[in-house]
């Protein structure tokens, strides 16, 4: 059996322990959390030992692998702790909050050979995993262009309280919901060479994002663009939506369906010229034990699988994972520059307040550069 | 006794599982209240006199409806599933779990049920006595359907399969038999895993449980697959229900209610549907495979 330990019990983390504990080859030893309240109702109904501190829980329980669902600024530290004890690590999105924090995690790994897992769930989506292999047949010829975009209405207004709104704590849209749609670019295309156009938005938050836009641009001649907006209320759960030209047709697709233009047909998937759809019923394979998505199983699965040996390519692994920290932080430095070339052009710190719903983005921009040159 | 139809709800709330574009149009074309309760008109026209709603938002609304027809609406049973979870999901991610629940009683409290919940140990409820929280969110949730006669409570979906992979027994009888007790009806359960559901509410001790879960032809979200609810069906001895019988669309209506039909032990149907044309085609269809 595999013993497996817990670090972080919100909503995640409470998912990931649903779905492992019930795993034949799995047993749900311990859980780590910094709610009393939590800990003590997983002590009193599900038979864990539990932990404040997961650095006593490493050392009381003969742990194989660790499952962090911790808020990210609290990633690298624990996964070095965890790496130097040998266990295999499932880690929530993002890896890390800085490139350099996730490449020293990358560092403590080095040659070990341990299962490294970052919970880019989109990669265990039957539509985008049949889109990886549609892509792989050259389907479509060439691929030119692709636009990634990801709505929700998980920010509605104003909060201060908890880690989600905290930049610091891993919270804002960039870390917590585009890091979705930038993984599943980079999934589909891989990381582009640099980025261009980028712009971090404040809707309702004050402290964090909540709207973030770039465009992707490749070397090999290919570009796209990601948009992502989590205070749209229009849409009733988060949504991925991909479109990808190609030279020899187009792909539409979100987690639920897929419509595929060819220019000729394919026999190999019985597509016809001109548009084809076809709908998750035509495709979608059971899990084992379903808890909000079967995406979620089989990504824990998956991981449960890399461990015992039964397979061995890993596609949600560290340096995968890293790719799209890196690409967190171009966006960032990308849009900071966008945002000081508009201060010019528009005559400087004193269009401050001109737009009353950007006042505090152009506050707290002005802000940190006081603080820069004090 | 089970109604053998019972008329689903989710087209109401934009919910459709095969495709978000489909799930765009329902949206839209449910916008307002009105077209909501004109499908229900039509549906208990047709003779569909049990519905399962959600509790979401809007169904406060619907059963605000219900009530003000009530004489010409007085057959109706309803089968309320709760909680409707995206509801509580933005709360969730903005002050956690518990900071959710406490958001959720204090606001839909009023200062008198407050009080009550003060004299009776306040919110270090949550630590000492989580059953009791969850009885106060049940009768939370069931407030929308004062008044109205209700024939089964089922657990929702997300709730129920959390708390199957948890292994959580005490929350599983509780919910059971706090509906019998406070309520006097029957309680059920959502899933997306019935066979799994089906062994553990047994092996719970829970006597016949009723389980609703999706099961169609084309083994859509039936986990882990359609043989093992196929052998759940005939070996286990529970009350089943079918929803998701068309697959959100993905099967010919004739064959999927021709292939529920053929599962015996399936004691009621659930579908929704948007037109008076497709409720009676259903419906009959039902009628006549059954």
């Amino acid at each position: 059996m595999i013993k497996a330990g817990f670090i972080g019990f919100g909503r995640m983390g409470m998912t990931h322990f649903s779905i492992l504990n019930i795993h034949p080859s799995v047993q749900a030893v311990a859980v780590c959390d910094q709610s009393a309240t939590m800990l003590k109702i997983a002590k009193k109904y599900l038979n864990v030992q539990t932990y404040t501190d997961y650095e006593k829980m490493l050392d009381e329980c003969q742990l194989d692998c660790v499952i962090i669902s911790t808020p990210g600024d609290s990633h690298a530290e624990i996964m070095k702790v965890c790496l130097q004890r040998g266990l295999h690590i499932f880690v929530e999105k993002p890896l890390a909050m800085t490139v350099l924090d996730g490449q020293s995690v990358i560092a403590e790994l080095g040659a070990r050979p341990l299962v490294n897992q970052v919970g880019y769930v989109n990669r265990f989506n039957e539509v985008f995993m049949e889109i990886k292999q549609l892509l792989a047949r050259d389907l479509i010829g060439n691929v030119v262009n692709f636009s990634s975009e990801m709505y929700g209405a998980t920010v509605l207004k104003d909060s201060k309280s908890g880690w989600r709104s905290n930049k610091k704590a891993g919270g804002g849209c960039m870390f917590e919901f585009a890091s979705h749609c930038i993984d599943l670019v980079v999934y589909l295309f891989d990381k582009p060479d640099s980025v261009a156009g980028s712009v971090l938005q404040s809707i309702y938050s004050s402290e964090v994002e909540d709207l973030v836009s770039s465009t992707f641009i490749y070397k090999k001649g290919l570009s796209g663009s990601i948009s992502v907006n989590w205070s749209d209320e229009t849409f009733r759960k988060p949504v991925n939506i991909i479109k990808i030209f190609g030279t020899h047709g187009k792909i539409i697709a979100d987690k639920h369906s897929f419509k595929i233009y060819l220019k000729k047909s394919d026999n190999l998937n019985g597509f016809d010229p001109g548009w084809n759809t076809r709908y998750i019923t035509d495709f979608a394979r059971s899990v084992r034990f379903y808890v909000r998505g079967n995406e979620f199983t089989r990504q824990l699965d998956y991981f449960v699988d890399c461990i015992e040996g039964r397979v061995s390519d890993n596609v949600a692994c560290f340096s995968e994972g890293l790719k799209t920290d890196i690409l967190m932080e171009e966006i960032t430095k990308d849009a900071a520059m966008q945002a000081g070339r508009a201060i010019m052009a528009s005559g400087g710190v004193a269009a401050l307040g001109r737009t009353p719903e950007r006042k505090s983005f152009w506050k707290k921009l002005f802000r940190s550069k006081e603080k820069k040159y004090a | 006794m089970l109604d053998r139809i019972i008329f689903g709800d989710n087209q109401f709330f934009g919910i459709n599982h095969m495709s978000e574009d489909k799930a765009q149009a329902l949206a839209e074309r449910f916008k307002n209240l009105k077209a909501i309760t004109d499908v229900i008109e039509t549906a208990y026209d047709c003779g569909i006199r049990a519905f399962m709603f959600n509790t979401h938002e809007r169904t406060a609304d619907i059963c605000e409806y219900l009530r003000r027809n009530e004489s010409r609406l007085r057959e109706i049973v309803l089968y309320p599933s709760m909680p409707y979870a995206h509801k509580y999901a933005n709360a969730v991610a903005e002050k956690g779990i518990f900071g959710a629940i406490k958001e959720f009683i204090v606001t839909g409290s009023t200062a008198g049920d407050i009080l009550e919940m003060l004299t009776k140990g306040g919110m270090t409820l949550f630590e000492q006595d989580t059953i009791k929280v969850m009885q106060i969110l049940i009768d939370m949730e069931m407030k929308m359907f004062r008044g109205l006669n209700v024939k089964v409570v089922f657990l929702q979906n997300i709730v129920t399969d959390l708390l199957l992979g948890f292994r959580a027994k005490d929350y599983l009888t509780g919910f059971v038999s706090y509906v019998r007790s406070r309520y006097g009806v029957d309680a059920g359960f959502n899933t997306m895993n019935m066979p799994m559901l089906v062994d553990f509410l047994i092996e719970c001790g829970i006597e016949n449980p009723i389980v609703c879960s999706s099961i169609n032809k084309a083994g859509y979200l039936m986990n882990p697959d359609k043989g093992a609810y196929e052998k759940s069906l005939k070996e286990k001895t529970f009350c089943a229900m079918a929803m998701s019988v068309l697959a959100s669309g993905g099967i010919k209506p004739r064959d999927a209610i021709e292939y529920v039909c053929n599962q015996k032990a399936i004691k009621s149907i659930v579908f929704g549907a948007s037109s008076r044309q497709h409720i009676i085609e259903t419906k009959e269809l039902i009628e006549k495979y059954s």
